[in-house]
């Protein structure tokens, strides 16, 4: 066991490490950084107006508006070559310092404290939904399989897989939000209870295509742990059917559900980019669409760690589950 | 000889930990057990209606597609082809958005972007996720434990994140954009390679190959590719379709290929999706949403026959 | 000899007529083909065939554990009520308290993920309204009774902790929880270490007596039947082709398959280099399988009757019967083979060897 945690740890390491280099080296390539913090002065040739070899209207403008490029350059190391630029910028992160944004000077650990709570809650409600609806949906589907319900939830969880989902949130947000008006359509945050109703939509929106998902999982897998020696001997034992499938058939039958839980939260999160954007949520979603646009690379690097690091152990977390599923992979 | 055995187990138990990881155990089912239902049996022998249907459908939008320019339909950016936000009529089958520009014009127009991203992502994805896998699979070791980190650092990256770092940083022709895709595909695609890779290296006609003296080069081409490609080539249009919602994602958030004339059905619905024009001109916006699920219900529901019919193990991913 | 024995008037489970077809790809699958018996309370019948000759089948209709798309027919009655309307009714308390079964595979007939206790408490809780604590001391109980050694460790053991043989016993517990008035038994040593074999089958015959429960033991091995059963049944391709009071049956076998079986166990007594006689051809087909006697093909007496329809089984139920035309150990059977040997192959095209020929 403690061999297996360390090399989670090393492989958490390493896969961080991996994906703050490359988006470092991404936005420092592919963009000009100085430009993003000073604006136009990054234009400004102030070597030359150091040197008096450069002519300008108000040589006093330029020497101020240099001196603010210096600050600019030192505060974020531009003058040092890339690879050294990541190091610094992983030792401040070791000492808890995020950096500061680009645009408006915030701490970048300031905006994540604020927007993370709304993204969280998004997500956590659309599992919810996710998994409160494809559960009970795939052991229906399986105990009745290639019957009606079964022929008819495959072609509604076909349905539900090929509706993008901000197609999805458009549609729910018409019919719902506007045309009958059972829900709020945009975000709310005056009460607790205010706040999780306006997230019920957008929840919806995340958690249904992935419902179909699981449902698609579990129905496959339940059928075949139906044809297992101990379901008839809970059968012979007079157990009814829905005890079986609930008690005996559906934990044996959870793994697939469950690796796609740990993979899908990185398409979820995906999902939440545009999820926030229709609903209006201020959340990290939001944040980081808004972020790339203006090259603001501090918050962008943050968000895509943070990403990556809750990425990297909900997957851990889900190779633990498989102990609680099945004693046997614990013995090992 | 007891160490060996140990070591010779101990790799298949990593192995076994490793392929269960990514569900690629019953990948490709071998044989089928007497209990499988008939009508299972009988779904996947037969491609049936429904298959046709869905192809039908997408070669009309492929053709549109290709041919737009040349049909009679109206000019997609021409503002004011007739009032603003006009319900659909027999002049514009689809009314007109908030410009006046025609909405079924735009649409089969949008079908260009959605398709040419959607097939080059997962051409491209196919080629390098499929080569890096098939090398992975085949070779093992510290190749396949670096291939291997790879594809779980593309995993990690959430797929939309990614794409807006590329999109956003670089200018967003088609090529980035269908690059970009392609990138995404690659882990994916490059897993089910290796998964199935690891499957075919351990029959018996790989083996016997190795015996008579093939080099590796002439195994992975004459012995692995063949049996690697049919579960790639059979998820080809289940990825299609994830590449053209993905492309539509990107569009959704004005990251999409740029310009006027870059009509996508991700912008289309994105435009149309403002709460005055949902109220109003409800079409704008839920036209481009039908045809978009038509097509992507398309490629899944042909996909998933095409993969019944091969009988492929459904990928969690 | 085999009605006087008979106890009671009324038996415990009675089958009429048992009918099974499975609609496959390749066709109808014929898996069981009119089986009748009857069960008295307290005895025990075994079932004895080979992979394939419906007698697993049988006792999955018994327990209504067939897949849906099984065609049934016939009656079971056990107790004077309809079990395959109880069945369908949904009937609670019923299944795992009259009657249960053991199957044959204690590794994959237990579940993984819950602790043999739970397994074994929750039948209790179910039908008897246990609580959990009683349900509990109740399993733990259970284990000791049926010689699982330190039962207090091992109810909150996990399957796979348990070797196969203490993991049958697990099961055997389970099944007997409830006090069943019928146990089916599936082949229940088969997949077990064979040095545990007869341990078990003793422990499931001295419960079986403890309780006065009544027992169906399904086998392939007439050597397990030998001792423990009180009557046999032989099956093949679906039908009960023999079926006698064990002793009858063992010493006085009238059909062919019976002795082939028989001749195909290994026999302490046998001198050392005694060659065992196995069966041969193959099991029959079930899909559209001919009208004829199903075993005319491997049998050494068939004769050009045994091709044209399917022999009827003799006599009344209760009694020795028996569905051959040329029965061994009868005159019209020794003249069958005498015939066969002296043409050097059967009616159905079996060659039989002069070497053969020549020790008979």
């Amino acid at each position: 066991m403690a061999r297996f945690l360390i090399r989670r740890l090393v492989l958490l390491v390493a896969v961080l490490f991996a994906v703050t280099f490359l988006g470092f080296s991404a936005m420092n390539f592919l963009g000009d950084p100085l430009f993003n913090v000073v604006g136009l002065m990054a234009e400004l040739d102030c070597e030359g107006i150091e040197a008096g070899t450069v002519e300008d209207t108000s040589m006093d403008r330029a020497r101020s508006d240099c001196e603010t490029v210096a600050a600019a350059r030192a505060e974020y190391h531009l003058d040092r070559p890339v690879p050294v630029r990541y190091v610094l910028w992983v030792s401040d992160l070791a000492t808890g310092d995020f950096g500061t944004s680009f645009q408006n000077d915030q701490p970048v650990s300031e905006i994540i404290r604020e927007k993370l709570p709304e993204t969280l809650i998004l997500l956590v409600m659309a599992q919810i939904v996710s998994l409160g609806v494809a559960i009970p949906w795939g052991v229906f589907a399986a105990y009745r399989a290639n019957r009606a319900f079964d022929r008819t939830s495959t072609v509604v969880s076909f349905g539900l897989l090929s509706v993008p989902n901000f197609a999805l949130a458009v549609v729910l947000l018409y019919l719902l939000a506007l045309r009958w008006q059972v829900f709020p359509s945009a975000y709310e945050s005056d009460t607790a209870v205010g706040l999780v109703f306006s997230m019920i939509l957008p929840a919806v929106t995340l958690g249904l295509p992935l419902a179909a998902s699981y449902q698609r999982l579990l129905r496959t897998d339940l059928i075949t742990t139906l044809q297992e020696d101990f379901v008839h001997m809970a059968r012979a034992k007079g157990l009814p059917p829905m005890r079986i499938m609930f008690r005996h058939a559906l934990r044996p039958s959870m793994f697939s559900v469950v690796t796609v839980f740990g993979v899908s939260t990185g398409a979820m999160i995906g999902g939440s980019l545009v999820v926030e954007q229709i609903f209006g949520i201020p959340g990290i979603g939001r944040e980081i669409v808004t972020a790339v646009v203006r090259d603001d690379f501090p918050v962008v690097l943050a968000i895509v760690m943070l990403v990556a690091c809750a990425f990297v152990i909900i997957n851990f977390m889900v190779d633990l589950l498989y102990g609680w599923l099945d004693p046997r992979v614990r013995a090992r | 000889m007891s160490a060996a055995t140990r070591a010779s187990r101990q790799g298949k138990e990593s192995r076994q930990r490793l392929l269960r990881r990514f569900r690629i155990v019953r990948l490709v089912r071998r044989g089928r057990t007497p209990e499988d239902s008939p009508d299972d049996a009988a779904v996947r022998r037969r491609l049936g209606v429904g298959f046709w249907l869905a192809i039908v459908w997408l070669v009309a939008i492929a053709f549109v597609a290709l041919f737009a320019p040349m049909l009679p339909i109206a000019d997609p950016t021409e503002v004011a082809f007739g009032g603003p936000r006009e319900s659909p009529s027999l002049d514009a089958w689809f009314g007109t958005d908030a410009l006046g520009r025609d909405v079924f014009s735009r649409t089969m127009y949008g079908a260009r972007i959605s398709l040419a991203v959607g097939g080059f992502a997962i051409v491209f994805g196919m080629v390098v996720g499929g080569a890096l896998g098939i090398l992975a699979g085949y070779y093992r070791g510290r190749l396949d434990q670096a291939v291997g980190f790879v594809f779980f650092v593309l995993l990690s990256f959430p797929a939309l994140v990614l794409a807006i770092l590329i999109t956003a940083t670089l200018e967003r022709s088609l090529l980035v954009v269908s690059l970009t895709i392609g990138i995404l595909a690659v882990a994916p695609v490059g897993l089910l390679a290796r998964a199935s890779t690891l499957v075919y290296a351990e029959r018996e006609f790989v083996a016997a190959a190795r015996v008579l003296g093939a080099k590796h080069g002439r195994i992975i081409v004459r012995e692995l590719l063949p049996n690697v490609v049919i579960p790639m080539g059979a998820l080809t249009l289940l990825g299609m379709a994830v590449a053209v919602v993905a492309e539509g994602s990107l569009a959704f958030l004005g990251l999409s290929v740029a310009g006027d004339d870059a009509i996508s059905w991700g912008k289309m619905i994105v435009d149309g999706a403002g709460l005055r024009d949902l109220q109003n001109a409800t079409h704008v916006a839920m036209l481009p949403v039908a045809v978009m699920f038509v097509t992507v219900l398309a490629l899944n529901f042909a996909g998933d026959r095409i993969r019944q019919y091969f009988d492929v193990k459904e990928l969690p991913f | 000899m085999a009605a006087e024995a008979t106890p009671a008037p009324a038996p415990l489970l009675s089958v009429r007529d048992l009918h099974v077809r499975f609609p496959t790809e390749r066709g109808t699958v014929n898996a069981v083909n009119g089986v009748s018996f009857d069960l008295y309370e307290g005895r025990t019948l075994a079932i004895v065939g080979e992979s394939g000759s419906g007698k697993s089948v049988t006792a999955k209709t018994l327990m209504n554990l067939l897949p849906r798309t099984a065609l049934v027919g016939g009656d079971v009655i056990y107790d004077d009520q309809d079990v395959r309307a109880l069945a369908a009714a949904g009937t609670k308390h019923f299944f795992g308290v009259q009657m249960t079964m053991v199957f044959q595979d204690p590794m994959t007939s237990l579940n993984p993920v819950k602790k043999v206790g739970e397994q074994i408490a929750e039948t209790l809780r179910y039908h008897l309204g246990r609580s959990r604590g009683e349900a509990w001391d109740e399993a733990e109980d259970l284990l000791s009774q049926v010689g699982m050694p330190e039962p207090a460790r091992r109810v909150s053991q996990y399957p796979h902790e348990l070797s196969g043989g203490l993991r049958q016993r697990v099961v055997i517990a389970m099944a007997l929880a409830c006090r069943p008035r019928l146990l089916i038994a599936d082949e229940p040593t088969t997949a077990v270490d064979v040095t545990v074999q007869k341990h078990l089958l003793d422990l499931l015959d001295e419960l079986r007596r403890d309780r006065g429960m009544s027992m169906i033991l399904i086998t392939h091995d007439l050597g397990v039947a030998h001792g423990r059963a009180d009557d046999v049944a032989v099956m093949y391709a679906g039908r009960i082709v023999e079926t006698a009071d064990a002793r009858t049956l063992f010493f006085d076998m009238r059909h062919p398959y019976t002795e082939a079986l028989l001749r195909s166990i290994p026999r302490i007594e046998d001198p050392v280099k005694h060659r065992l006689d196995p069966i041969p051809g193959r099991p029959p087909e079930l899909v559209s399988p001919p009208d004829a006697c199903a075993f005319a093909p491997r049998c050494i007496y068939a004769q050009a009757g045994c091709l044209d329809g399917v022999p009827e089984l003799s006599g009344l139920v209760g009694l020795h019967r028996f569905a051959c035309l040329n029965p061994t150990g009868t005159e019209r059977g020794a003249d069958a083979l005498a015939a066969n040997r002296a043409a050097g192959t059967t009616a159905a095209g079996l060659a039989l060897p002069a070497a053969q020929a020549g020790t008979g």
